[in-house]
């Protein structure tokens, strides 16, 4: 099975006189794995409710495959959908739960029952067929709820934060199994979330949203090592890159108080923006002091306090022993910089 | 947690037990009076804690003698139809106040409240004027539009539902209280659900009838058991809509029972076998179905 690839054409939502999703237009590769990614409140779940025909558009409009579908029903879209609290049907057994949508479609019995073994089955979930919701763990729940949304071979895929509701471990566990699950389906897949480690571990592209605006997107990769704007910067990475307001004059990136951070031709104002781990501790450079320490095992992460009194985060290899109100001397590495507009925020390519 | 020592255990059970034998306190007196003969009571010259032994004879007579038992089936089919008129109307009421948005929703839960403040005993006279006369819209619109003129209909259609079976029950099934139980129990289920009953190709229609009613059953029953004891204990409408005691439910046969004639004791002993011989088929209701009501009055699916 293929899926169909969702082109957004201009598509616009507000709720009275707030734009929630703003002119949005984009094209979501068919059989692809998108991941919309962005803080809450940034409309992500509300795309993904009108892709499925949950939510009404205000203009625009959306096509899946060759079909326009903003004015037709969720149930002739050809998608399906994973909910964040699963939203099983209590009253109904796991394969009644599965099993609700060919029934409805009326698909006859022993057709429906062998559909949702083989659905149960991809998920395995095997011998709990017959029981009811509340008697199944949160994972459970999960692989029942994706049971369901496979089970009418969908050729599109949606899923609204599906991960959230679990602890950390099966969290894990359940990413590795999605990201298969996917290979096997092969449907297009859409998947919401605010945790950008879901976001870069399972998508081929991620769309970041930022107040019914598309920031960015484009591959992990290059969400990563190329952001387009000072957000997605910021948004992304744990701790997040760092932000510095600078001028840029004779070669040199300076802070407000002349304090050189970096070799730059840019000229002017701009957002400076390092990662923390790329920040190199050493002799060479500008002098900061260590404001708080945190030893994390693999590393240690510290924020220094510049001369200026902006607060940089650092990760520091191993083996380096730091301690609250030490001095220290960063250096830049003019490789790993990122500079942004300070006006709009976007990217600025260096020369 | 209440810590449980011996003196809270005592004075624990002291308020209970002097809680439980005042509510019993009536129904004890009622028992014992229907235990009595009318000579016996006449001579005791009131209600006493006299033991008799005619409350088998007083139950044959009822049985045989009065209308009630034939009214007792009033009673059940008024009872019924009250439950389940107000059950279905409150249900679907609440399913569209709760699952579609409009901006009137405000204003039509409003409304429902007054349903609730409005007792029907206020109202009465005007209930009356259209029971007795149900065809009263038609005619002012007939009269209005000029339409009974045109089809020879005229303006003056009859159609009285006094004496019936849903005239005595439509208008105290007419209170939304329902509303109010089932919009919170609504509220309390997975906001998901009906998004996923949409993907899954399942209408409003659907949904309320394949997931919404069957999450719905145990407060349906519980407040279905609650109005039907409800319309089961209604006085005074009953006595005005149903005029003949082929039509009266039970209760309004008993109050028939007390005063048969003007300068007699009225007859007390039989008055309290009818009242616990009416009051039997709810009791016994209540006490099959105590579990459920007390699950469907918790509020939230299971």
């Amino acid at each position: 099975m293929r899926g169909d690839a969702i082109h957004l054409d201009a598509v616009t939502k507000s709720f009275g006189a707030t734009p929630v999703i703003d002119a949005i237009t984009a094209t979501l590769g068919g059989g692809e794995f998108t991941v919309i990614l962005g803080p809450s409140g940034c409309g992500k779940s509300t795309l993904l409710n009108m892709i499925a025909g949950l939510e009404r558009l205000n203009s625009g409009k959306i096509r899946i495959g060759v079909r326009e579908v903003q004015d037709l029903p969720p149930k002739d879209r050809g998608c399906a959908m994973v909910f964040q609290n699963y939203a099983l049907y209590p009253h109904m057994t796991v394969e009644g739960n599965i099993g609700y949508a060919l029934k409805v479609a009326g698909v006859r019995q022993p057709e429906r029952s062998r559909r949702v073994a083989e659905a149960a089955r991809v998920v395995e979930l095997g011998g709990l067929l017959d029981r009811r919701p509340s008697e199944l763990s949160g994972g459970q729940r999960q692989r029942v709820a994706i049971a369901r949304a496979i089970v009418r071979e969908p050729r599109v895929l949606l899923f609204d934060e599906p991960l959230s509701n679990l602890d950390a471990k099966l969290r894990h566990g359940m990413r590795m199994e999605l990201s298969q699950l996917h290979r096997t389906i092969g449907a297009t897949t859409v998947f919401v979330t605010h945790d950008q480690v879901e976001a870069m571990t399972l998508a081929d592209k991620v769309m970041i949203l930022n107040k019914g605006r598309i920031e960015q997107f484009d591959t992990p990769h290059a969400i990563y090592y190329r952001p387009a704007s000072s957000f997605v910067a910021g948004f992304i990475g744990a701790p997040p890159m760092n932000l510095l307001p600078v001028t840029g004059g004779g070669g040199v990136l300076r802070l407000d108080d002349g304090t050189e951070l970096a070799r730059n031709p840019h000229e002017g104002p701009a957002i400076l923006g390092i990662r923390p781990e790329k920040i190199s501790i050493g002799d060479k450079g500008f002098a900061a002091r260590v404001v708080y320490r945190e030893d994390l095992g693999s590393h240690t992460a510290i924020v220094a306090r510049l001369s200026g009194g902006q607060e940089v985060q650092v990760a520091t290899p191993i083996g380096m022993h730091l301690d609250p109100a030490d001095t220290i001397t960063f250096d830049f590495p003019q490789d790993h910089l990122h500079l942004f507009d300070p006006a709009t925020g976007l990217r600025l390519e260096t020369p | 947690m209440i810590e449980r020592t011996r003196s809270i255990d005592i004075a624990a059970r002291i308020i209970l037990i002097v809680g439980v034998a005042f509510i019993l306190a009536p129904l004890v007196i009622a028992f014992l009076t229907a235990t009595l003969s009318y000579e016996q009571f006449v001579r005791n010259g009131g209600i006493t804690l006299q033991v008799g032994t005619h409350f088998l004879d007083n139950l044959a007579y009822i049985w045989t003698e009065t209308a009630l038992p034939a009214q007792l089936w009033n009673s059940i089919v008024i009872s019924t139809l009250v439950a389940a008129i107000k059950c279905a109307f409150a249900f679907t009421a609440t399913f569209a106040l709760v699952f579609f948005d409009n901006r009137l929703n405000r204003i039509v839960f409003g409304l429902t409240l007054v349903t609730v403040m409005l007792p029907l005993e206020l109202v009465v006279i005007t209930t009356y004027q259209i029971v007795a006369n149900i065809a009263m819209p038609l005619n002012w619109i007939l009269a209005l539009t000029g339409l009974g003129e045109i089809t020879g209909l005229g303006s003056d259609l009859r159609l009285s539902l006094l004496d019936t079976y849903v005239g005595v029950a439509a208008p105290i099934a007419c209170a939304s209280t329902s509303v109010f139980i089932y919009r919170q129990f609504f509220l309390s289920l997975p906001r998901d659900l009906p998004k996923a009953a949409a993907m899954d190709g399942a209408g409003p229609w659907r949904f309320m009838w394949d997931i919404l009613l069957p999450l719905s059953w145990t407060p349906l029953v519980a407040t279905f058991m609650f109005w039907f004891i409800g319309g089961w204990t209604q006085y005074l409408w009953p006595l005005v809509a149903a005029s003949t005691p082929d039509a009266q439910p039970a209760v309004v046969g008993l109050a028939r029972l007390a005063t048969t004639e003007q300068d007699r004791i009225p007859e007390v002993p039989m008055l309290m076998t009818g009242a616990l011989f009416v009051s039997f088929i709810p009791v016994l209701l209540i006490a099959v179905m105590q579990r459920q009501i007390v699950r469907g009055l918790n509020l939230s699916e299971k």
